[in-house]
């Protein structure tokens, strides 16, 4: 065992001072079997895929699973892009000689999916079968020798059209935008109707401990663009001072400070840089133009109290009560609390002061639904489960409460848009639309049972 | 759709294909030729429809151009002789008009992978470079490597090399870019595209405008330039800033990856830039992808080896998520276990504890170690999780808590007193064989404490013939003779009931031999008996190795970005790294939970001080290479005599030649007076904590008196080497002077065949003072720093056994 691990660090050592980096062969693999390969270099035996699932699935039942998977010096490298609605399971797996840079080769592996998904809605078994030609087209597209070339999807989905009707004889012609300088956006669109619409979305992400302190919560914001707008146009966003000190991180006694901030390729970051404007030229359609991260203490906008006793072998009593811990103007929307119950747990009864109470023991939890839920309120839902007397033997685990919401015309960082100047050639005049919503993100509290 | 007979639907699909009705028809022609390329994707071979599908390669419809060369790269390999008629059309297709049928032809020219077609693909990838259009050289760039792939011994043509050299400077970033991957395919042998001073500047001053994987590339290949003076070097370094803390986990890390190779003469900078990915890094383990997540750990890991304090006041970051997957869980929990301190530990403890009863048992036992390793520097609190994580009654944490405790108490012997108290009624629920090893080695050590220890192992020798693991039973034998040392009485019978059945019935040849010497220990008399059988509990000298010592970057600046890093963790999270820390009884136990390899940077501070009187001067100012020991794979001494012979016959013969072999010899002397005294057990032991197997010794007390020891060095750079040495004393009167051989070779061992006692004809230096221990070391292949880094841990393990007797 150590003698074979031992030879993989040589090989790795081998082939760094080679240089090499992608060595790739990208496969979809279904449910064990190969569902669409391609082999980039020609140089990894493509028998070597045979034994990525056996592989897979002993590290698995080892409990030692793991993104890379090693056999001899073949190194797969894989991700697995499951869709939650329906239990079917894809998984992408890059196969690597080379010694690569690790989130490079991730990152590659999840912009596939990004791309893939654009064009089929979702990434699944059937999707791929049934699109497997503009598949092969794609993955010609996004990499070549082994090295990603176009990656960008708005600009694939100009030459490389989901309906094989779109693209008539004659009539393909070069999309401007992979010789061009704006590389986002292709001349001449045109609208009778020139909108664009601003969404400001912030997730808030929270984890509390079962004797209700929080242990971590930070704030994932995105800008979303979407664009109708003719020709070439111009574009400058305005937004309040408070935001743009946090991003320069001037003033760092009053303000939080954001870290991870992201822009569109589109965004001259020179310009930005220089004096703070954030100006573009606009990818058509849906785009986001920036995202960022606040790690700040938040009050969890959506407070639980939550008692669970469990009674052995007769009953299971829960008790949650939630708070709004917002302003009073704003109503948190779809709020939706989880709460997890004994896998054997029988008979529930449930007694809400608002909204609806609903067991779902496929999942093990509770989920009550609260359609409006206004600011500085406070809820009670109360459960009552049977529980089998003869006891469930196995473990299991503590899942934590989740809860989910959507909170309009409201943001947690308090950024907003000033102003929105659109400048075209032609002159015409656009609107701007702007809203704002705060959602729930990786909302969770521990319970104590 | 129902599955034909393969042949039947290729012949359905030819007739088809040349049907001139289905030709005239545009969308049926298309159709048709979709129809076979499905049945391709789904496994029907229907490379007979090589020849129809050439023709229909002809068409000016992209969209079937584009299914035909899918078809046509699948298949060519097969057909080479039919593959020529398509480089006709291929040809002609590079000189449309349209550039997206030009950079088509070419790239899938050049993906037929065959090489009696690469004269009629150069002269369109000549032109192809010249291209008005960015996505034809594009393709035509990297057309020239695949090319040179096909034919890596062909020459390669001046000519193509110094164009792509000149298309560096390709207005479109993608060509720019390619030309770098291209050259450092087709230069491979030359060592990669040359990277000169305008080539580096022109680069980095176009890093903005390539995507991701651009950057990427440029960055990895600019890792082989050297700055010409330190001022080009800042300038480097204040350009490259921004990428260093850019949003992209990939930019990041590979200009992280630069900066630590450039910088590799200022440690300081290097440390400054640690401290500036802090945020990126943090910002990376909350990525939604798990892989970015997993990634970015491992390279926390890494960076917290140089730099233990970066992400302390951040720990909360490291806490797990419920529906997190078990690796990234027991990647937080190793880092978390670096980075606590006094104000954080009580909140650490408490999260870790919720993680210990998690689903996954793989994960429950990590946060149980990681406890327990907190345990070493926090032991009453730790233990006290622990025991009540006994009270849970479930079989896999009673066992983690068990090995835990066993490995705790061998580093912290204050603990012992709670751990024997909690140690009464667990070995009902102790099922898995290292749990019950670990429970065995606890009541051998303290069986004295723990009043129902005869009891347990009653229970234990009543079921040992259902017992099936080898471990268990050599450690119940081992258990049973201590215990009965200190309470003779009471495992006086036991003892020999399991004697019995393991000298009579035992299949194991192991076992039966273990059985045997304990019954003839036992028949030389008790004193003698007690001698043997006397070990250590713990070994508080190791408490001084536990804080690890700030690394130096270059330790593993090597590895950064690579995909070594991900691999460690797999190695350290093998159960099998955990066992029992048994070191004094004979059995050649792997001592394991002390980590496999042991760190020597810590033991040469030690040994500064000291080896002044040694002939050999460890600069103190100077770090030596990384260079840590490991006894695996272990070495039989068949294997060893064999080595030891040929290493010592080569030797002889050639003693003019040395320096020029690819071996090294070193003759040293070491100050040891304490070689009389001290018992072979302790220089075992010692010997064990720095990773050194002693194979062989004489009893004490004869001379003279030999010692044969082997080890693995690994170093940072240069994978491992194999040791092995012989420690001898001839006493003569007070004159004491030992010479230690070793002969070092590559780490494939030689099966050996000549078994006898081990002779090696020792090279006496009698000019030696008195008390001093003559070292010759051998060195294959020769690497200094590996070998002084050797001598003085051996050095160092000497001078604390004779402090220690004295």
């Amino acid at each position: 065992m150590l003698q074979t691990s031992h030879s993989i660090e040589c090989a790795i050592s081998d082939d760094f001072r080679s240089g090499g980096l992608l060595q790739l062969t990208i496969i979809f693999i279904f449910d064990s079997s190969v569902l669409i390969c391609r082999n980039y270099k020609g140089d990894v035996d493509m028998a070597e895929i045979d034994h990525f699932f056996p592989l897979l699935m002993q590290h698995e039942e080892d409990g030692l699973l793991c993104p890379v998977l090693s056999r001899g010096n073949v190194h797969f490298m894989w991700i697995k892009h499951s869709n939650l609605y329906r239990i079917l399971i894809n998984e992408l797996v890059s196969t690597t000689n080379k010694n690569s840079n690790a989130s490079l080769v991730y990152s590659f592996l999840y912009k596939l999916v990004e791309v893939f998904t654009e064009y089929f809605k979702e990434l699944e078994e059937e999707s791929i079968q049934d699109n497997f030609v503009v598949v092969y087209e794609l993955l010609d597209e996004l990499m070549d020798f082994g090295f990603p070339q176009t990656t960008d999807s708005k600009i694939l989905q100009e030459y490389i059209t989901q309906e094989g009707a779109k693209l008539e004889v004659g009539k393909s012609k070069v999309p401007t935008t992979v010789t061009n300088a704006v590389s986002w956006r292709s001349e001449g669109i045109k609208y009778k109707k020139n909108e664009v619409f601003i969404d400001v979305i912030e997730s808030i992400n929270v984890l509390v401990n079962a004797n209700g302190s929080v242990m971590s919560s930070d704030i994932v914001g995105s800008i979303k663009l979407k664009t109708m707008l003719s020709g070439m146009p111009e574009l400058r966003l305005g937004l309040n001072d408070r935001v743009l000190f946090a991003l320069t991180g001037r003033d760092k006694g009053k303000t939080v400070v954001m870290e991870d901030v992201k822009f569109h390729q589109c965004v001259r970051l020179s310009r930005f840089d220089i004096d703070r404007t954030i100006s573009f030229i606009p990818p058509d359609g849906e785009s986001e133009l920036m995202s960022y991260r606040i790690n700040t203490h938040v009050k969890p906008l959506i407070w639980i109290e939550s008692v669970i006793e469990k009674f052995s072998h007769s009953r299971v009593e829960i008790m949650v009560k939630a708070k709004g811990q917002f302003k009073k103007q704003s109503v948190a929307n779809n709020v939706e609390v989880r709460v997890p119950v004994p896998s054997d747990a029988d008979s529930p009864k449930f007694k809400t002061s608002t909204g609806n109470a609903k067991y779902v023991p496929e999942k093990n939890m509770v989920v009550w639904t609260i359609k409006s839920f206004p600011g500085g309120k406070e809820f009670l839902m109360r459960a009552h489960f049977g529980l089998p007397s003869v006891e469930n033997n196995e473990l299991e685990g503590k899942p934590p409460i989740t809860v989910k919401f959507e909170i309009p015309y409201f943001t947690v960082s308090g950024i907003q848009v000033r102003y929105m100047k659109i400048i075209e050639k032609s002159g015409y005049q656009a609107l701007p639309w702007v809203r704002y919503i705060t959602q729930s993100g990786d909302y969770q509290l521990r319970s104590n049972v | 759709m129902p599955y034909l007979g393969s042949e039947d639907a290729v012949r359905e699909l030819r007739r088809a294909l040349s049907n001139p009705n289905v030709q005239s028809d545009q969308l049926r022609y298309r159709n048709t030729v979709l129809k076979a390329i499905r049945a391709m994707s789904q496994g029907v071979d229907v490379s007979d429809l090589f020849s129809e599908m050439v023709k229909a390669c002809a068409t000016v419809d992209i969209v079937q151009k584009k299914l035909v060369y899918v078809f046509l790269c699948s298949y060519a390999t097969l057909n080479p002789e039919l593959s020529l008629l398509v480089i006709n059309t291929l040809r002609k297709d590079c000189q449309d008009p349209n550039p997206m049928v030009r950079s088509l032809a070419l790239r899938n020219m050049t993906n037929l992978r065959l090489p009696s077609l690469v004269e009629y693909v150069e002269q369109p990838l000549a032109a192809g470079l010249r291209d008005r259009a960015a996505c034809v050289r594009r393709v035509a760039v990297l057309g020239w490597a695949k090319l040179h792939n096909l034919q890596p011994d062909a020459e390669i043509d001046a000519a193509v090399v110094n164009e792509l050299y000149g298309l560096l400077r390709d207005p479109d970033p993608v060509v720019m870019v390619n030309c770098l991957r291209a050259l450092e395919e087709i230069l491979k042998k030359e060592g990669g595209v040359a990277i000169n001073k305008p080539i580096t500047h022109h680069l980095l001053n176009r890093l903005k405008e390539s995507d991701v994987w651009g950057q990427c590339e440029v960055l990895r290949i600019l890792q082989r330039y050297h700055p010409q003076s330190e001022d080009e070097l800042f300038d480097i370094l204040s350009l490259l800033d921004a990428s260093l803390v850019s949003p992209h986990p990939p930019v990041m890390a590979a200009t992280l990856g630069l900066f630590l190779g450039l910088c590799s003469g200022l440690p300081a900078v290097s440390l400054a830039a640690l401290e500036r990915v802090r945020g990126p890094l943090l910002a990376a383990c909350g990525s939604t992808s798990r892989e970015t997540r997993f990634t970015a750990l491992c390279h926390i890991q890494l960076l917290l080896r140089s730099l233990p304090g970066l992400m302390g006041a951040h720990y909360k970051r490291f806490f797990c998520g419920y529906a997190e997957p078990a690796y990234i869980k027991q990647r937080k929990m190793q880092v978390l276990v670096e980075l606590v301190n006094d104000e954080n530990v009580a909140m650490l403890l408490d999260e870790l504890k919720g993680y210990c009863t998690d689903v996954n048992p793989e994960t429950a036992q990590a946060a149980i170690s990681a406890i327990g390793r907190i345990g070493r520097s926090y032991s009453d609190r730790c233990l006290e999780i622990l025991t009540g994580l006994l009270g849970l009654k479930q079989e896999h944490i009673t066992s983690a808590v068990v090995q835990t405790m066993c490995d705790l108490v061998w580093v912290c012997p204050q603990c012992s007193d709670t751990v024997c108290s909690a140690l009464e009624g667990c070995e009902e629920m102790l099922q898995d064989s290292q749990g019950r090893q670990a429970l065995l080695w606890l009541l051998a050590a303290y069986g004295e404490r723990v009043s129902s220890a005869p009891y347990t192992l009653e229970g234990f020798i009543d079921r040992v013939r259902s017992e099936a693991s080898l471990g268990v039973k050599m450690e119940l034998l081992t258990t049973t003779m201590r215990l009965f040392l200190c309470r003779p009485s009471e495992t006086q019978d036991m003892l020999g009931r399991l004697l019995h059945y393991c000298i009579e019935e035992e299949m194991d040849m192991c076992v039966r031999d273990q059985a045997l010497l304990y019954y003839r220990l036992l028949h030389c008399g008790i004193e003698e008996t007690h001698k043997v059988l006397h070990g250590q509990r713990s070994d508080p000298s190791l408490g001084v190795l536990i804080g690890r010592p700030a690394e130096p970057i270059n330790q593993w600046a090597y590895s950064f970005n690579t995909l070594e890093p991900l691999r460690q963790a797999g190695v350290e999270t093998e159960p099998a790294s955990r066992g029992s820390p048994e070191h004094v009884t004979f059995d050649p136990k792997p001592n394991t939970d002390l980590s496999d390899t042991l760190n020597c940077s810590q033991i040469e501070k030690v040994n500064l001080g000291s080896d002044g009187a040694s002939g050999f001067t460890c600069s103190s100012a100077k770090v030596l290479a990384p260079l840590s020991l490991s006894l695996s794979p272990a070495l039989s001494p068949e294997e060893f005599e064999h080595l030891w012979m040929q290493r010592h016959a080569e030797q002889g013969a050639e003693k003019l030649e040395e320096e020029e072999e690819d071996y090294v010899c070193l003759e040293e002397r070491i100050q040891f007076p304490a070689i009389p005294p001290c018992s072979p057990q302790s220089l075992q032991a010692a010997m064990q904590l720095v990773n050194i197997q002693t194979l062989a010794f004489t009893p004490p007390h004869t001379l003279p008196w030999r010692v044969y020891l082997y080890t693995h060095t690994h170093h940072a750079h240069y994978g491992s080497t194999l040791v092995i040495g012989e420690l001898l004393y001839i006493g003569e009167a007070s004159r004491r002077v030992a010479a230690v051989k070793k002969g070092m070779e590559d780490g494939d061992v030689v099966e050996g065949e000549q078994e006898a006692g081990l002779s090696g004809r020792a090279l006496v230096r009698k000019d030696g003072r008195e008390e001093e221990v003559e070292v010759t070391l051998k060195q294959q292949p020769r690497d200094d720093n590996a070998l002084k880094g050797f001598l003085s841990i051996l050095t160092t393990v000497l001078h604390t056994l004779s402090s220690e007797s004295s």
